[in-house]
């Protein structure tokens, strides 16, 4: 029971997500932080205010953490489908042996 | 990117790269802001010249120039969203050939001292500011809700008492002739470079415009006699 609990705990700390979710994180992070950095600019200048231009950029750097650190739902769209295992059909050790045995002739 | 720490770990890496070039862009922003400080009246009200001793121990004693002046200058251009604060200061100069007596290697053909200056915070650096809470508090009252404040760039100072009473290394600074009053300045950006009065235009920064005193020559010193007589 609390290895079970334990592995959940993991699986949330681990957040892992698809590869297209991982293409999605990257994505999503690199323009969120240019745009949030290019406004935090622009209007700092405008307004002459580089305290207001600061406040801009971390909180745009805070969404961006919040958007793209956790493991959500749409960043798991793609799953990998793994083949069956086993399946109905025999391990495929005889296979192996034969070239063994072609490999020693 | 599959893991949370790695995600962690690679916004971070990039927001690191992102505040560097917007830090950069700041600094490049002074650039296109015109600069056009001026000083309209710099002149000296009252000279002095007295004895005295560099500390209270001291049995050395040495001439000291008292210099009052009045300022009016107009640096309010330096003030931008960049400008943590500004450094004003005032040096009197003279060519050293013009002290008498004096023992200093030939390389040595101007003094310079200073003789007042003062630090004017950007409203976005009041709490940097080294002055009391009171102070502090009007100081903050006074630019409320304002980014930036270049009415602080405003100087008016009228028969204003030196800071520093200046001498020289040879100890006589009486009688010294051709002495020039200067205002300096010193922009510290909160990104970016240093900058001070410059004596040519580049681009849109003008150059100080006046900053200089006319020539004047410090008095003989002071009688001791003479000052019983001004107490009584």
């Amino acid at each position: 029971m609390a290895e079970q609990l334990l592995e959940q705990v993991r699986d949330v700390v681990d957040g892992q997500i698809d590869f297209e979710g991982q293409r999605l994180a990257e994505l999503i992070a690199n323009v969120a932080l240019s745009v949030s950095g290019i406004i935090a600019f622009l209007v700092g200048f405008y307004l002459q205010d580089i305290k207001l231009a600061v406040w801009i950029a971390l909180g745009g750097t805070i969404l961006t953490f919040i958007v793209v650190v956790p493991p959500w739902p749409f960043f798991n769209r793609n799953p990998v489908k793994w083949l069956p295992v086993g399946g109905s059909a025999p391990r495929v050790q005889p296979v192996n042996l034969v070239l063994e045995e072609k490999i020693t002739i | 990117m599959y893991s949370s720490l790695v995600r962690i770990q690679n916004t971070f890496g990039f927001f690191t790269t992102v505040a560097f070039v917007v830090a950069a862009f700041i600094a490049a922003s002074d650039f296109v802001t015109p600069r056009a400080p001026v000083v309209n009246v710099l002149k000296t009200t009252n000279l002095q010249v007295v004895r005295g001793r560099p500390h209270y121990y001291s049995s050395k004693k040495e001439e000291y120039a008292i210099i009052k002046f009045t300022l009016d200058a107009d640096l309010s251009s330096l003030f931008t969203w960049n400008t943590k604060q500004l450094f004003v200061y005032i040096t009197a100069e003279w060519p050293s050939t013009s002290v008498s007596g004096t023992t200093l290697p030939s390389n040595v053909t101007s003094n310079q001292a200073v003789i007042w200056d003062t630090i004017i915070t950007s409203p976005s650096a009041d709490h940097l500011a080294n002055i009391g809470p009171i102070a502090l508090k009007k100081l903050r009252k006074s630019a409320a809700g304002k980014p930036i404040d270049p009415s602080r760039g405003k100087i008016t100072l009228k028969n204003q008492r030196p800071k520093y009473q200046i001498t020289h290394p040879s100890g006589k600074i009486a009688e010294t002739e051709d002495v020039t009053l200067r205002l300096h300045y010193n922009v510290q950006p909160w990104v970016g470079v240093l900058t001070w009065n410059q004596n040519a235009d580049y681009g849109l920064w003008n150059a100080l415009g006046g900053g200089l005193s006319k020539k004047f020559n410090l008095p003989a010193l002071k009688k001791k006699d003479e000052g019983k007589k001004a107490k009584a």
